[in-house]
């Protein structure tokens, strides 16, 4: 066993070793260990290299607020992570671990010679050490900073585990398992409401893990969580550790991270790697402690020098202790209790140096008992060793000036600036902070979520007051929600509050201009930096973060905001709370995509909508393209064909006999009540009092500022019923626009909204021979021209099943669509397939779809229209009701811009050569010769080859359209310039014969 | 897991000693909707109970009808048994077959309740056995049924289905590997 290694001691199973590999090497540890615990007790700091200076690190904490000991780990293939922190990271037999940013070596790295440039890498260095040449920027600085700055390498295998969600709704959260999140818990829950107490570690018990010689209630404190963590669970409270609160959103939704399987050696089956939970929780009681503080000095950053209250955790934690020869820096009483710990355990502790000259008597006598030397007014200078601090400078201060340096040899430096309240989480709700003068340190204040701060997080030092401060917020948040709680009074021995000073860089009889003293070590900013900020003008904290990347890490400046703000205020000449703290950011700590990700990867990611005939196109060989979620056939290439063969082919089919096309896709809106028809006038622009039942319409939808929002074809089943068709993409947006105005504007009118667009399954036939085809399955139903004409709808039985049979055309050839329920949709779609073998029927898809009425110059909404369009500028101008007194954007198309007559206009559009079709989105000029840049007016909408027409045809969108009928218009394109005339959009059957069948 | 529409018959889906999944054979669904001052003459007409409370069910013989709003109502009836639908009512409503729009799953298992966390932001504690709710499954709608306390019903869009079915199915798996 490692010499560091304390027996015995910690709640590491000393009997269990357990190996896994840094950097190659093989590391034992004992089961209960961080990766960073059990290097520590193989005698290693060196962990990594740091993310600008590329400067020897190891671990600063013990928690999850590390900073610098960031590693990879890989657990197999497609499980690399890079920038895990050492300190979190459990071990197991075969663990696959590796330091970071360094090169070659960690031990030797070229990079680090940015630490020795370090006079080019100051505060805002981007902006200032690469401006010249210009050029260079792109092709040399920037890559250059891109590769030197940064943490580890992102993973470049596809990431083979899974990653789960859930929701929780839970009458109180309590954030935090230490002593006050505990009692918390315990309080609230004896009230018989939902519980759930979660922790980041992997167990509970906080501050308890690191202080075994309190008691409480009589009983040593790992006995007493013990017992306390049992009688939870028998109390019903829901458990869970490794499990991190990241984020707390608005109505109490509080993010978690849990980890499921990163500690282990074997993936168990059916198992994620992380579950994101989405928390609805009635109160939140946060009780995330306080984070220590580290201490600005030249060389606090070397590869041994830590937080004292870290070391503490890794001696009676992990029963691992940091150094043999040991020198403590401190302003706060805390530090004392880790040296003496350490000393007791076997560890020298060189000295002590205290900033304050004041120091409680207690310690100082229990300093005397173990022999330990303690310098009072004293202040640390700096540090020595390359890889590992082997010395540190201990400077005597006397009325503000700092004496001599005296060298002590050590191989650990544990330093102490105080504690600071874990303000993270309520930082996210943007509760308001309170200064505290007597900490030196902000508290939580005005809270704008139902959320008690219980313990350390709002100032309460000790076991003591942690516990009891549990308690009353539990019982608290339990009174908040309607019950009767009352707090227990629990008694702690041993505890060891204590009190301390604050700083901001420590005094140094050394050049400011040659101190790295640092105050973020994740993004390697020191107290030089932020003065320099602030002497080049920056006043605003917010300027001072961004200029300096100050707590801007991954971090989200744990350890360095309050030290950043100290000094950046006495920098400024301004009290701390003048100045304010910048804002924490969610997530607390990182956390992988995968969790955020969840379910949603693969065939997963995201919702794919099929038609009940989507079965069939996929074993007919379909090409698909996606039509807002769903997924529709675009054509069916028999083999050898590319698009336009099929195209083509499928036009001229269905011109000729017959063509058949899935509509399902097609939104359905069934408007029912007495009011139905009054509804209908406001909403569409067309008039409807007049449309018997039986009969259908071309309904147009406007926006309130008059532009054309969705089209389709509307019937009338009865005078309180109609069945409106919307457009694919637009049914959930139509049905909510209506909603909205029948629920906002015209509560008063007796009419409901269903969607139907679920509930039948379309099935169009277009083409000569369609009545032909389907006059057998309709029970005798007269389907001439006379009983069914063109814009009918009629309710019918169709191959035995329910039918709305309506007769409409969007190709101009004789047309019907079949709705039957959506069950029978593939049957009816198979027989009717089966029955018009002898009318050569072809199936065809949406591309079709769109040339065939192209031809016919219908629109497409949202493609020959872009939500500036009006019915004028369509040619749609006879679908206005003029006489209505009111219909949605009637208004608006009186306003003075919208009647203007050279306002855009649908027209056609027909390329000279006669052979050349244009390209959709092209721009349109009437002049190809003038000067750039050119005066554009307008643009190709839909463009296509037309079979029908035996040339390209085009829809455009042009100035003053309408009345340029015949004009040449060009289309500048990359290689040429295509001459074009203008004319009516209606390319095929102008005279509507071929509906008339 | 994916599941591919044509996998959705009704019968078992998904199955694990945590929970099941079964695809139930079809139902008549339709849609009331009528303002609370016709609510009564609307449910004398119809000779069907409109419970007022929302989320409340009201059984009718073999029809169910669901309170989803203050002025909505689903109707659940076995196939053939839709007389009410044909019964003349004077008072202002809307009623609309929508029986081919939705597929219910049965969803039951001692941690049926737990399954539906992985995709259903409401609180399934709130919906007390006998009711129901809309609400959203893995960001599809849904209309959910507590028939019992680790019984519950899923009415889901058709074309939704196979998507959140998929995620019932590898929930099953997951819930049973806790």
């Amino acid at each position: 066993m490692s010499k560091f290694r304390v027996a015995g001691r910690g709640r590491v199973r000393h009997d269990a070793p357990v190996s896994f590999t840094f950097d190659g090497r093989t590391i034992e540890g004992r089961q209960g260990d961080t990766v960073a615990s059990a290097l520590l007790a193989n005698g290693t700091h060196l962990m990594g290299r740091s993310f600008k200076y590329h400067r020897p690190r190891g671990p600063v904490a013990a928690g999850s607020e590390e900073p610098n000991a960031l590693i990879g780990t890989r657990r197999g293939k497609g499980q690399y992570e890079p920038n895990t922190r050492a300190t979190m990271q459990e071990i197991w037999p075969g663990l696959t671990t590796t330091s970071q940013n360094k090169y070659p070596h960690l031990k030797f790295d070229l990079g680090a010679v940015n630490d020795r440039a370090y006079m080019l890498f100051s505060a805002g260095f981007y902006y200032k050490t690469f401006m010249w040449p210009a050029s260079f920027w792109d092709k040399v600085y920037e890559p250059f900073i891109r590769a030197a700055a940064g943490l580890g390498v992102s993973p470049t295998e596809e990431d083979v585990d899974t990653y789960a969600s859930r929701y929780l709704h839970t009458d109180v959260l309590v954030v935090g398992a230490g002593p006050a999140g505990l009692e918390a818990a315990r309080a609230a829950a004896s009230t018989g409401l939902r519980v759930t107490l979660v922790d980041e570690h992997a167990e509970m018990g906080g501050a308890l893990l690191s202080e075994p010689h309190v008691q409480i209630d009589r009983l040593p404190a790992w006995d007493w969580l013990a017992e306390q963590i049992a009688e939870l669970q028998d109390m019903g409270v829901k458990l869970m550790t490794r499990t991190t609160a990241i984020g707390y959103y608005h109505q109490n939704m509080v993010g978690l991270c849990q980890k499921l399987t990163d500690h282990l050696e074997t993936q168990p089956h059916d198992t994620p790697r992380e579950r994101l939970w989405r928390v609805r929780a009635g109160q939140v009681i946060l009780a995330q402690g306080a984070l220590e503080k580290p201490l600005v000095f030249d060389g606090n950053d070397r590869p041994g020098v830590m937080l004292a209250g870290a070391a503490q955790t890794y001696l009676n934690r992990f029963g691992v202790r940091v150094g043999d020869e040991i020198a403590v820096v401190t302003s706060h009483d805390s530090a004392y209790h880790a040296a003496f710990d350490l000393a007791d355990c076997g560890s020298r502790i060189a000295v002590i140096v205290d900033t304050r000259a004041l120091v409680d008597d207690a310690l100082v006598a229990e300093c005397a008992r173990r022999g330990i030397p303690l310098k009072r007014s004293h202040t640390v200078t700096g540090t020595a060793g390359r890889l590992r601090v082997k010395s540190v400078t201990v400077n005597a201060v006397e009325g503000g000036h700092v004496g001599k340096g005296r060298a002590y040899k050590c191989d650990a430096l544990l330093m102490c600036g105080g504690w600071t309240p874990s303000l993270h989480l309520f930082s996210h709700t943007k509760g308001s902070l309170k200064w505290d003068a007597d900490a030196q340190t902000f508290l939580p204040d005005r809270m704008t979520e139902a959320c008690q701060i219980a313990g350390a997080g709002r100032g309460l030092w000790g076991i003591s007051a942690a516990l009891q401060d549990g308690a009353t917020m539990g019982a608290e948040a339990a009174r908040a929600l309607g019950r009767d709680a009352a707090a227990r009074a629990l008694h702690a021995a041993h505890d060891r509050p204590g009190t301390g000073a604050s700083h901001t860089e420590l005094p140094t009889d050394q050049p400011a201009s040659r101190a790295k003293a640092f105050v973020d070590f994740q993004n390697d900013v020191t107290a030089k930096d932020l003065r320099l900020a602030v002497k080049e003008g920056m006043r605003s904290i917010e300027h001072v973060k961004r200029y300096t990347t100050n707590g801007m890490a991954t971090d989200q400046g744990k350890m360095s905001n309050i030290n950043g703000l100290n000094i950046a205020a006495d920098a400024l000449g301004k009290p701390a709370p003048q100045v304010g703290l910048t804002t924490f950011r969610p997530p607390y700590t990182p956390t992988s995509f995968g969790a955020f990700a969840g379910y949603h990867r693969g065939d997963h990611f995201e919702l794919t909508r099929r038609t009940p005939i989507d079965g069939w196109a996929e074993d007919n060989g379909a090409v698909f393209e996606p039509v807002s979620l769903w997924r529709r056939a675009r054509y069916f290439p028999r083999p050898g064909e590319d698009m336009d063969a099929a195209v083509s082919r499928e036009c001229r089919a269905t011109r000729a006999s017959l063509g058949i096309f899935d509509a399902s896709t097609l939104g359905k809106i069934e408007v029912v009540g007495p009011d139905a028809a009054a509804f209908m006038n406001r909403m569409y622009t067309n008039p409807w009092d007049k449309l018997a039942p039986g009969r259908a319409r071309y309904g147009l939808l406007l926006g309130d500022d008059g532009y054309i929002r969705d089209d389709g074809v509307i019937g009338r089943l009865a005078d309180d019923r109609f069945h409106v068709t919307t457009t694919t993409g637009g049914a959930a947006r139509v049905l909510n626009m209506m909603e909205d105005y029948l629920q906002t504007e015209w509560s008063d009118l007796k009419v409901w909204l269903t969607s139907t667009t679920e509930n039948w399954a379309v099935i169009a036939l277009n083409g000569p021979n369609a009545r032909k085809l389907i006059a057998p399955f309709v029970d005798g139903l007269d389907l001439g021209d006379d009983a069914l004409p063109h814009m009918s709808v009629t309710e019918c039985t169709f191959m035995g099943h329910p039918c709305r049979l309506f007769r409409i055309s969007f190709t101009g050839e004789l047309g019907f669509e079949i709705n039957v329920p959506a069950r029978h949709g593939r049957a009816v779609w198979d027989k009717l397939i089966e029955a018009a073998a002898e009318y050569d029927i072809t199936p065809y898809g949406t591309e079709t779809m769109h040339v065939l009425r192209a031809e016919k110059g219908f629109i497409i909404v949202g493609q020959d229209t872009d939500g500036t369009v009006t019915p004028d500028d369509a040619g749609l101008g006879w679908a206005l009701g003029r006489k209505k007194a009111d219909f949605v954007g009637k208004r608006a198309l009186m306003r003075p811009d919208l009647v203007l007559a050279n306002r855009k206009q649908l027209v056609g559009l027909l390329t000279d050569d006669g052979e050349t079709k244009l390209e959709e989105g092209a721009q349109i000029v009437l002049d190809p010769d003038q000067p750039k840049p050119m005066v554009i007016v307008g643009h190709v909408t839909s463009s296509y080859n037309s079979d029908a027409a035996g040339r390209p045809i085009a829809l455009a969108l042009i100035e003053g359209g309408q009345g340029k009928m015949g004009e040449t218009v060009h289309i500048p394109m990359p290689d040429r310039t295509i001459a074009a005339k203008i004319t009516s959009p209606q390319f095929y059957d102008p005279n509507n014969d071929r509906l008339k069948l | 897991m994916t599941i591919h529409p044509h996998d959705l018959t009704p019968g078992k889906i998904a199955e694990s000693a945590a929970c099941k999944v079964h695809m139930l054979d079809p139902v008549a669904r339709f849609s009331l909707r009528a303002h609370e001052p016709e609510r009564k003459a609307v449910a004398d007409a119809l000779e069907l109970d409109l419970p007022w409370y929302v989320g409340d069910v009201a059984k009718t013989g073999e029809t169910e009808v669901l309170n989803l709003g203050p002025d909505e109502w689903l109707i659940v009836a076995p196939e053939g048994q839709t007389d009410f639908a044909s019964r003349t009512v004077d008072a202002p409503h809307a009623l609309t077959d929508i029986s081919d729009r939705e597929l219910t799953f049965r969803i039951t298992g001692p941690r049926a309740s737990d399954l539906l966390t992985l995709g259903c932001p409401r609180d399934p504690d709130s919906i007390k056995p006998g009711q129901g709710r809309r609400t959203l499954f893995d960001s599809a709608t849904v209309v959910l049924w507590r028939d019992g306390e680790n019984d519950f019903r899923m009415d889901i869009w058709r074309s939704f289905a196979p998507h959140a079915v998929s995620l019932l199915a590898l929930g099953c798996a997951e819930l049973a590997a806790e």
